[in-house]
């Protein structure tokens, strides 16, 4: 081993001392930059991975949309299906409504889907809480949990549905009741947003209150695992018609996930200051040390080493400092990540309560998804500042002369 | 004197002080033989010391020639194997036990193998600290401390060992028996020896003794 990466060592991990004190408090500062990176990121990317599998469980990879509604949508699924990569297709129909449950009001959101193709596509039984995706007809709907809540409604209650076809309809003077509906489910996706304003019933019920005839809104697909969607898209564009054009979910929520990549680039941004302030809690300690190892700086010089030696010698602690904080912060991270649960209880108990914290942040449980290139990018971005910080302390180092080192009172 | 390993011509240093420039050493010359020792008295602040650290190659004079082993090349390669120096304040590094501070003389100079181990144990064996090879200086006492500089001091088969007031910390019954062992280690080692000490009795047992006076050297 070289001389110096051998002195650097053994200046931070003395023979005979069990626990590097100066060490472990040096490392400290990077550890606790790293950890709150990789928390940070991670809980950023779990956003986004979450909102991700949320989309691409209920929608599909890939949606075919068109300018207007699409008035053959059999005929297109079946030229889509027949695609290779293609796992399943099915036709959905979306659109605002009015429900009342003993005279509680709420706006959600209602989707039509089509029974016999809707399992390709989204795997609703998975999703259910109560009740049985089999007792889904034309004259029932499934509710999401929060919703039912809010409606005070359960399994086997009456609703009233107003759809803007009655206002339509009052503009013509006709009159057009309110569809009376069965609760047949009760549905959880994870998403709190979602899980406050949705309502799932068949495709022909809602074609109906929304009178739109046979027509769909859009095709959702599903892919084969392992397939490219953004080469899947390039693939089913050429067979559909001038005025239908698929897209994958990321484009089709491109705003939202702009967003919560802005958020995580910002929150990286930000929290790197944390390193290079403890990059600088290192350079001060290694500045500290080039004043109290003056003699020893001029014994190495005495003994034959150059002022580059030296200096090697420096910043090789500092890179150290940099391996041992980044390792301990990615484990102190990985820790937090873990018990992640637990903590977000413990805080939100003392602070604003569990249920706001699930309204501000949308998810039952804090997501966490953690990228191997962010892992790198942290890593190697707090040990080359670690090892940078060794930079002025070592130049200092190297530009002491031997002999006035020596004389250092 | 046999032919010089070491030799020092018309050596000026001056430092500056003030607005004017204090002439420390005034055209010093000197030259040590293989296996010779000698040794270097004087007044505190007369230069000593820097006429050693001159001769060291640690720092350089304002004019005068400095040869080793008839080579004016003077880079800190050669000193790690050319000379080995012992300090009055020892100057171990803290965090290395005493074996290891004996063997990072020898890591510097590129020659850390199996036979500069066995040179290390045998070093530390011949100054009494066998049993103590593994202790940090903070464990050892003044004398020890010493004596592992010592074994530094030749753990590269130097042919020169310069010694600054190497019993300058210690008292007289320590210091006594650290001079022993650096004369003796000398002689059995066949390496010349530049001492500088304030001690008549230490200066005696050398071959030659040089006093420094006035910035010049009066060898008898």
């Amino acid at each position: 081993m070289p001389w110096p990466l051998y002195l650097a060592l053994k200046q931070l991990f003395p023979t005979g001392r069990r626990f590097p004190f100066f060490t472990f408090m040096s490392g400290l500062g990077v550890a606790v930059g790293v950890a709150l990176l990789h928390v940070a990121t991670s809980i950023m990317g779990g956003f986004g991975h979450e909102i991700r599998r949320m989309i691409v469980d209920t929608q599909g990879e890939i949606q075919v949309v068109s300018r207007a509604n699409i008035q053959n949508p059999a005929e297109i699924m079946a030229q889509v299906r027949a695609i290779e990569g293609v796992a399943g297709v099915t036709p959905v129909v979306r659109g605002v409504v009015m429900v009342m449950h003993r005279n509680v009001p709420a706006y959600p959101m209602i989707q039509g889907v089509d029974l016999a193709t809707v399992g390709e596509v989204f795997h609703l039984q998975r999703y259910l809480v109560r009740g049985s995706l089999d007792d889904l007809d034309d004259d029932s709907v499934i509710l999401s949990t929060k919703l039912a809540i809010e409606l005070g409604a359960s399994v086997g209650s009456q609703l009233e549905v107003y759809t803007p076809l009655i206002i339509d309809r009052m503009g013509r003077d006709e009159v057009l009741l309110p569809r009376v509906v069965r609760v047949a489910g009760l549905l959880q996706i994870g998403h709190d947003q979602l899980d406050r304003s949705t309502i799932i019933t068949t495709l022909r019920t809602m074609q109906e209150l929304y009178g739109s005839g046979d027509s769909v809104q859009a095709l959702n697909v599903r892919l084969a695992p392992g397939v490219d969607e953004f080469e899947m898209v390039r693939k089913i564009n050429p067979v559909l018609p001038w005025e239908m054009r698929a897209q994958t979910w990321f484009e089709t929520n491109a705003d939202f996930q702009s967003i919560v990549k802005f958020e995580k680039y910002m929150v990286f941004f930000l929290l790197t200051f944390i390193v290079i302030v403890a990059a600088l809690s290192i350079m001060s300690s290694l500045l500290i040390s080039v004043v109290r190892k003056t003699r020893e700086i001029g014994l190495v010089g005495a003994l034959g080493a150059r002022g580059l030696h030296v200096a090697v010698c420096f910043c090789t602690q500092g890179f150290v400092l940099g391996l041992v904080g980044t390792g301990l912060g990615l484990a102190l991270g990985q820790a937090v990540l873990h018990f992640r649960a637990d903590i977000v209880r413990v805080v939100a108990g003392l602070t604003v309560g569990e249920d706001v914290f699930q309204q501000f942040y949308q998810f039952v449980d804090l997501p966490s998804h953690t990228l191997a290139s962010d892992v790198v990018i942290i890593a190697i971005g707090s040990v080359l500042a670690s090892t940078l910080a060794g930079v002025l302390p070592a130049w200092r180092a190297a530009r002491l002369k031997p002999v006035e080192a020596l004389r250092h009172e | 004197m046999s032919e010089p390993i070491l030799q020092a011509r018309a050596l000026v240093k001056t430092y500056p002080s003030g607005d004017r420039r204090i002439e420390v050493l005034r055209g010093v010359d000197f030259a040590v033989g293989a296996g010779e020792s000698v040794s270097i008295r004087g007044e505190s602040g007369c230069g000593k010391s820097t006429l050693l650290h001159l001769l060291a190659g640690l720092d350089t004079p304002d004019t005068g020639d400095l040869l080793w082993d008839g080579e004016p090349r003077v880079t800190p390669e050669r000193r790690a194997r050319f000379l080995g120096m012992v300090f009055q304040a020892y100057y171990l590094i803290p965090e290395l036990d005493a074996r290891q501070n004996v063997l990072m003389a020898a890591r510097i100079a590129g020659r850390l193998d199996a036979a500069a181990r066995a040179r290390a144990e045998d070093l530390l064996r011949r100054v009494g600290l066998a049993e103590r090879a593994h202790h940090l200086p903070a464990h050892l006492s003044g004398g020890e401390r010493q004596r592992v500089a010592l074994a530094r001091a030749l753990v590269n088969r130097p042919r020169i060992i310069l010694a600054d007031e190497p019993t300058g910390n210690l008292d007289e019954a320590t210091g006594n028996a650290v001079m022993d062992l650096l004369l003796d280690l000398c002689a059995q080692e066949q390496v010349a020896l530049v001492l500088v000490t304030h001690n008549k009795e230490h200066a005696a047992r050398t071959a030659r003794q040089a006093t420094l006076h006035l910035g010049k050297l009066q060898i008898p």
